[in-house]
């Protein structure tokens, strides 16, 4: 009980604090772009059909009301905590009048799982080989992997994505080109199997990078505890190798490896924007980017909303899992 | 200098490390004695292969990859130089700040960095280079990058001190008698700082790669060369489909030896200052 | 020990890439002998890879199974061609007039307010109700209550009153008098398109209207689509020959046409190769030469160089802010700048020899050249500036064309040798590349150079212009560094500012900026001697002071130009039926207005590599057959892609 109020309500409380907050930025930030969404919308418009000038004025003033754009900033500010309690994330301004939470769950699931599935994947091999190779640095063959991948992570993700897209769509046209799946959505073995097939290039090209820097932070995690007296400790005692690494030295590199994966985590959902650009593959990434240069106020909070939320919580998360993964820290 | 020289004896990874900033530097200030000005066009012939007149190739629209290539690196260190400067010590000193004070310091300072981790970099970025409708200069963009990498290092740097706190060695610090400040600099610097130097060079990368990113899709001055810039024009002009490898081998390569010569470097000065390995160094050298 | 585990390892690592990297160098003909050989299509649907063509997607779609295309969105072109349709077509290659759904031109009467239109009878929306006036007199009503759609404002400022007479007749009452009413239906990109009456009437709300199931007027219908806007499937109607598009063309087209938005130059040159792309509206130079490599059954418009489409109705520009008090608002300071150029260094170097030139603010194609090159070249050879009180200067030269025949002959190109052909693929003329005269223009008006050569202005500051200008747009940027260079050569220097597409036209709209690298406005044309379309909108009584959008006023006045002449021109023309024979003479004094203030300078016309693989499909219109627009992504494609067929034999997997 004691714990609970001066531990997770404070912590709960903070949660809030953080995404209020956040939210309000993302309220206020979007609204400096230069140019209204309905100047947007007109130009355009008038870039690809001819707008009557004399006509202009009164579509601009028809525009601005269905927006719901009228009003102090204040009252719309006001007005979208209403709607967001009632779960209504408003219309997308640049796909009017397709409501936010349309778009978004179109989105999302693409993002979400490729993400999802990539970061825990890498994460878990980086910490496995970093661990290994910092444990036992002077091995031929940790010494190799040791270079590639410090090679291997300075490539810019853009064009790692590149060359594999080239070798593997054009030089041996093996995987498509664009896409998240082939045919309907069923719980067909076919969809599935494409689903796969889609998915392999785009999350390679996360995977290896992000296994590449956890590699190395976990290397670099693991040489100063594998120095420290209770490894020696454990080695003087006779402890098996595979003992030691799974519960000395992982145990103790443990932490900040949760944290940032919790982060990570949470992460997944501002979207890979670079990934849908250079695999076309599906997700929320590209709305929002274009939702930018829209001026598309509702789309741009809608999704940074999740996000907001998603990071907040994987970090309020963590938080409260400290104590069960570190026992020496405790909840104060 | 006595470091530097004990380092350079006993190290082979800083060796090699210093030595690739040596030649990265070296090419860095060749960069002055460019016989073309970074942005000049059309003073050698296009599209060529490497070759001993132009020894990286030149690109389509006749510049000389090497000479491009000094002034990139440049430009490119210097911004995330500077990103890695202004975010990281800002971070070290929020982190470290906030996991030593504790108890309502920390809540409140946690919740204003949380508030920032919260919103995503890479769409504020792209907000931002909007809002300034892109008047996004190098120098602001070195800025803007480090202001957002300061959150999400120091929520890290926050936890591995709040770990080093309850340490053994830290009661056994303060049960002998040692200050706080000492405490700090003597038993817990030695065990944050491999952290933090490993941790500098994922800054140090983020920063290329946001500018890399920030290039591909247009948003930053790319009338200036950097390894960014000098990717988004590789690009442009189809180095890939057109077999011209070259033109973007040189900065991805450039990028990869900077960031491995760093890497090396901070291995070894993490492991030189470790005291533990210290001690087996000197007994094995004596 | 420990050096040699250092060294090992590093070799192995980078000897590992070498051969990686080198392995994708040396494998430039694989596609050819891979690509063709699986006849699984990668294709997301299951349709037959002979039955489907494939076309290139301009935009990713943020919403997708919503067909109410008259809510003002992101645009969705290619959709509007096969499953909408509306009364009349120009054809923007021949400039022909179509009757769609309306049977024949519409009719005024003496004071333009009132026009007449007879409809085409037999045409079927795709469940199978027969349009007639009803649907049209429909649409309009419905449009003009629900403001907010588009060309609700447009038609509730004009119609007063709507009526059908008889199921095939219609007459409009204009509140005011308008001889272009008719323009509101006539086809160049899209034009008020029509509402199935049966349909639409039951809807509460037509601005959340998806209209989906939809009910298609065009040949095609919805049949599937990518959630995540990628891709569209259309199916060909049972019923296509009760359609314009089946009736007037009485072709078939291709049982699917399936859009599908591969991304940047390279992905499509990718798809092209690996034949899942069988038509795509635009790459960039280096692309379009790696298709010609890779895939050999693709071809754009002449099939060879210079390959690209130029009878795209557009043109580039550097324009100059007229709105602010710089050096550039002097007309000599812009005729300086002018006399700068090199025009053939600009169109070989810069665009690689693929676009006509053109000296007037009017794309230079075939039809155009005929109402307005042609006549004003007399008057272009005889034009005079002033340099100096009293010393005039012939700028127009007439040699251009020959010399880009002579640059394409060091390339080893054909070419024609017969000047008029000439003057057809690479236009008419442009102004001398003449540094002593721009020389002397700069001077007379308070310029000097210091002793580096570079320009100071009369204040006595060094020289610099700040031109803004947006590298995906391929074209004007590749003609912003060329400027950059030749300018650089005569001591100026132009500080380009690189911007993605969006923040640029923001700015370009908001008179944010000193120079500019352009294109449209009084540059774009009509495929007819219309000048009235591209404009209007520049009249001053639609004048938008620097810091406020033009698209928020209607103008296309972005280089915030103002000049009684030209309102008394447009006020002219405003009035004048489009075939009235004095709107070609008024659309030569504009042309020649704009060429003595040189408002702008016009550098070369649109051109486009319209690209179709024939592996699979042909009879797409080419230059030795052009018949029709290859433009598959106007309103008026759908009259393009009826007439793609199979090819008589898929080419044997190589």
């Amino acid at each position: 009980m004691n714990l609970l109020k001066s531990y997770l309500l404070p912590r709960i409380a903070q949660w809030v604090i953080t995404v209020f907050i956040g939210i309000t930025v993302t309220f206020i930030i979007p609204r400096l772009i230069p140019g209204d969404p309905v100047e947007r919308t007109l130009s355009s418009l008038g870039s690809l059909q001819t707008l009557d000038p004399r006509a202009v004025e009164s579509l601009k003033e028809a525009l601005a009301d269905l927006y719901g754009l009228d009003g102090t900033q204040f009252d719309q500010y006001i007005n979208f905590w209403k709607r967001l309690f009632k779960g209504d994330l408003g219309p997308s301004l640049s796909a009017f009048p397709t409501p936010v939470i349309e778009i978004i769950a179109k989105g999302l699931p693409w993002t979400v799982g490729l993400l999802t599935t990539s970061t825990l994947i890498s994460w878990s091999l980086g910490i496995a080989l970093g661990t290994l190779a910092g444990y036992s640095p002077k091995r031929l063959w940790w010494q190799i992997v040791d270079k590639a991948f410090i090679s291997i992570y300075p490539i810019p993700h853009y064009i790692l994505a590149l060359i594999l897209v080239m070798v593997f769509s054009y030089y041996f046209p093996i995987f498509p080109l664009v896409g998240g799946a082939s045919g309907k959505p069923t719980l067909s073995w076919t969809y599935i199997s494409s689903i796969f097939e889609h998915s392999l290039l785009p999350a390679t090209s996360l995977i290896v990078l992000s296994t590449a820097f956890r590699f190395i932070m976990a290397k670099a995690l693991t040489t100063t505890v594998a120095g420290s007296d209770y490894v020696g400790y454990a080695e003087t005692a006779g402890l098996s190798k595979w003992r030691i690494v799974l519960f000395y030295v992982i145990q103790n590199t443990m932490l900040p490896q949760v944290t940032d994966l919790g982060l990570s985590l949470g992460a997944v959902f501002s979207g890979a924007l670079i990934i849908e650009i250079v695999f076309s593959y599906p997700g929320i990434g590209y709305s929002l980017y274009m939702g930018v240069f829209q001026a598309d106020f509702n789309l741009i909070l809608g999704i940074t909303i999740f996000s907001i939320v998603g990071i907040a919580t994987a970090a309020l998360i963590v938080d409260l899992s400290y104590p069960l993964l570190d026992p020496r820290v405790r909840y104060k | 200098m006595k470091i530097l020289r004990d380092l350079f004896k006993h190290h082979l990874a800083f060796r090699a490390g210093a030595v690739i900033v040596l030649l990265v530097f070296l090419l860095v200030s060749l960069s002055f004695f460019s016989p073309y000005e970074a942005t000049e066009r059309r003073v050698v012939p296009k599209n060529q292969a490497p070759s001993l007149n132009h020894i990286l190739g030149t690109t389509a629209l006749g510049q000389d990859v090497f000479w491009l290539l000094t002034f990139a690196i440049r430009n490119s260190l210097m911004v995330a130089g500077l990103a890695v400067l202004i975010g990281r010590s800002i971070a070290v000193l929020l982190g470290s700040f906030s996991g030593y004070m504790g108890g309502g310091v920390d809540k409140v300072l946690q919740s204003i960095v949380d508030s920032f981790i919260v919103i995503p970099r890479l769409p504020l970025l792209i907000l931002i280079s909007v809002i300034v409708k892109g008047g996004l200069n190098l120098w602001g963009l070195a800025l803007l990058l480090g202001f957002l990498d300061i959150f999400w290092p120091s929520k890290r740097y926050r936890s591995q001190i709040l770990s080093l706190r309850e340490r053994e060695f830290t009661y056994t610090a303060v049960f002998s008698g040692m200050n706080t400040f000492n405490i700090i600099l003597k038993e817990h610097f030695p065990f944050f700082i491999p952290y933090l130097l490993a941790d500098a060079v994922s800054g140090f990368l983020w920063a290329i790669g946001m500018e890399i990113t920030l290039a591909i899709l247009g948003l930053c001055d790319l009338t200036r060369p950097t390894i960014g810039t000098m990717i988004y024009w590789g690009n442009y002009y189809q180095a890939l489909l057109s077999q011209r490898l070259w033109v973007l081998a040189a900065p991805v390569i450039g990028s990869i030896f900077i960031v491995v010569a760093f890497y090396l470097i901070s291995t070894s000065l993490s492991e030189y200052l470790d005291p533990r390995t210290r001690l087996k160094r000197l007994g094995a050298s004596q | 020990m420990k050096i040699r585990f250092d060294i090992i390892s590093w070799l192995i690592v980078v000897g590992l890439s070498s051969v990686l990297s080198l392995g994708c160098k040396d494998q430039p003909g694989t596609t050819e002998t891979t690509s063709s050989s699986s006849t699984k299509s990668q294709l997301p649907v299951d349709v037959p890879r002979q039955d489907v063509f494939v076309v290139d997607q301009i935009f990713r779609y943020s919403i997708v199974e919503n067909f109410n295309l008259w809510m003002p969105g992101p645009p969705s072109p290619t959709r509007q061609g096969l499953i909408m349709d509306t009364l009349w077509y120009i054809d923007q290659e021949t400039g022909e007039p179509i009757n769609a759904l309306a049977s024949r031109p519409p009719v005024y009467n003496e004071d333009f307010t009132q026009m007449t239109v007879k409809l085409r009878s037999g045409v079927y929306w795709s469940d199978g109700v027969e349009f007639t006036a009803d649907d049209l007199v429909f649409t309009v009503n419905n449009l003009k209550s629900h403001l907010g759609m588009n060309w609700s404002t447009e038609l509730d400022l004009f119609v007063k009153k709507v009526e059908k007479l008889d199921d095939y007749t219609v007459v409009f009452d204009l509140n005011l008098p308008n001889p272009r009413f008719h323009y509101y239906f006539e086809v160049r990109y899209n034009a008020v398109w029509m509402q199935p009456k049966h349909i639409w009437q039951e809807v509460e709300d037509p601005m959340t209207f998806k209209f989906n199931p939809l009910v298609s007027l065009g040949a095609y219908e919805y049949a599937d689509a990518d959630p995540a806007g990628y891709w569209e499937l259309f199916k060909r109607r049972d019923d296509w020959q009760r359609t314009t598009a089946g009736m007037l063309t009485e072709k078939e087209g291709p049982p699917y046409i399936m859009t599908i938005f591969y991304g940047g130059s390279e992905r499509k040159a990718i798809a092209m190769a690996r034949h899942e792309l069988d038509l795509f509206m635009n790459v960039d130079y280096e692309a379009f030469q790696a298709v010609l490599q890779k895939t050999p059954t693709a071809r754009s418009w002449y099939k060879s160089f210079p390959w690209a489409y130029p009878n795209e109705l557009n043109g580039r520009y550097f324009g100059f802010n007229l709105g602010q008090d710089t050096v550039l608002n002097n007309k000599q300071v812009r005729w300086a700048l002018t006399l700068a150029l090199d025009i053939v260094d600009l169109q070989t170097e810069y665009i690689g020899g693929v676009a006509r030139v053109t000296a007037i603010p009017q794309p230079a194609t075939p039809r155009l050249m005929e109402l307005y090159h042609d006549p004003l070249d007399e008057w272009l050879k005889s034009f005079q500036i002033e340099i100096e009180e009293g010393q005039f200067y012939h700028p127009y030269d007439d040699s251009v064309t020959e010399r880009i025949a002579n640059w394409a002959k060091t390339q080893e190109y054909n070419v024609p040798t017969d000047a008029s052909k000439l003057r057809l693929m690479f236009g008419t003329g442009w102004w001398k590349h003449d540094l002593k005269v721009a020389e002397r223009l700069l001077l007379n008006n308070g310029f000097t150079r210091n002793a580096n050569g570079q320009w100071l202005k009369p204040d006595g500051k060094l020289w610099t212009i700040s031109m803004i200008v947006a590298p995906d747009e391929v074209d004007i940027y590749r003609l912003a560094i060329g400027a950059q260079d030749q300018w650089a050569d005569f001591g100026l220097k132009l500080e380009l500012e690189t911007l993605q597409r969006d923040p640029y036209s923001t700015r370009n709209y908001m008179g944010e900026f000193e120079a500019i690298s352009s294109w449209g406005n009084a540059t774009s044309g009509d495929a007819t001697a219309d000048k009235w379309q591209s404009i209007f909108g520049l009249h001053s009584r639609f004048y938008t002071p620097v810091g406020k959008s033009t698209a928020g006023s209607g103008s296309s006045n972005t280089l915030r130009i103002k000049s009684k002449e030209m309102d008394s021109i447009i006020d002219e023309l405003d009035r004048l039926h489009p075939e009235d024979q004095r709107v070609v003479e008024l659309g030569q004094a504009f042309m020649k207005l704009w060429i003595e203030n040189m408002y702008s300078i016009v550098t070369i016309s649109f051109k486009k590599f319209v690209t179709t693989d024939e592996h699979y499909w042909t009879g797409f219109p080419t230059s030795e057959n052009p018949f029709i627009q290859p433009l598959y992504w106007f309103g008026g494609g759908r009259f393009t892609l009826q007439h793609v067929e199979p090819v008589s034999q898929i080419a044997p997997n190589r």
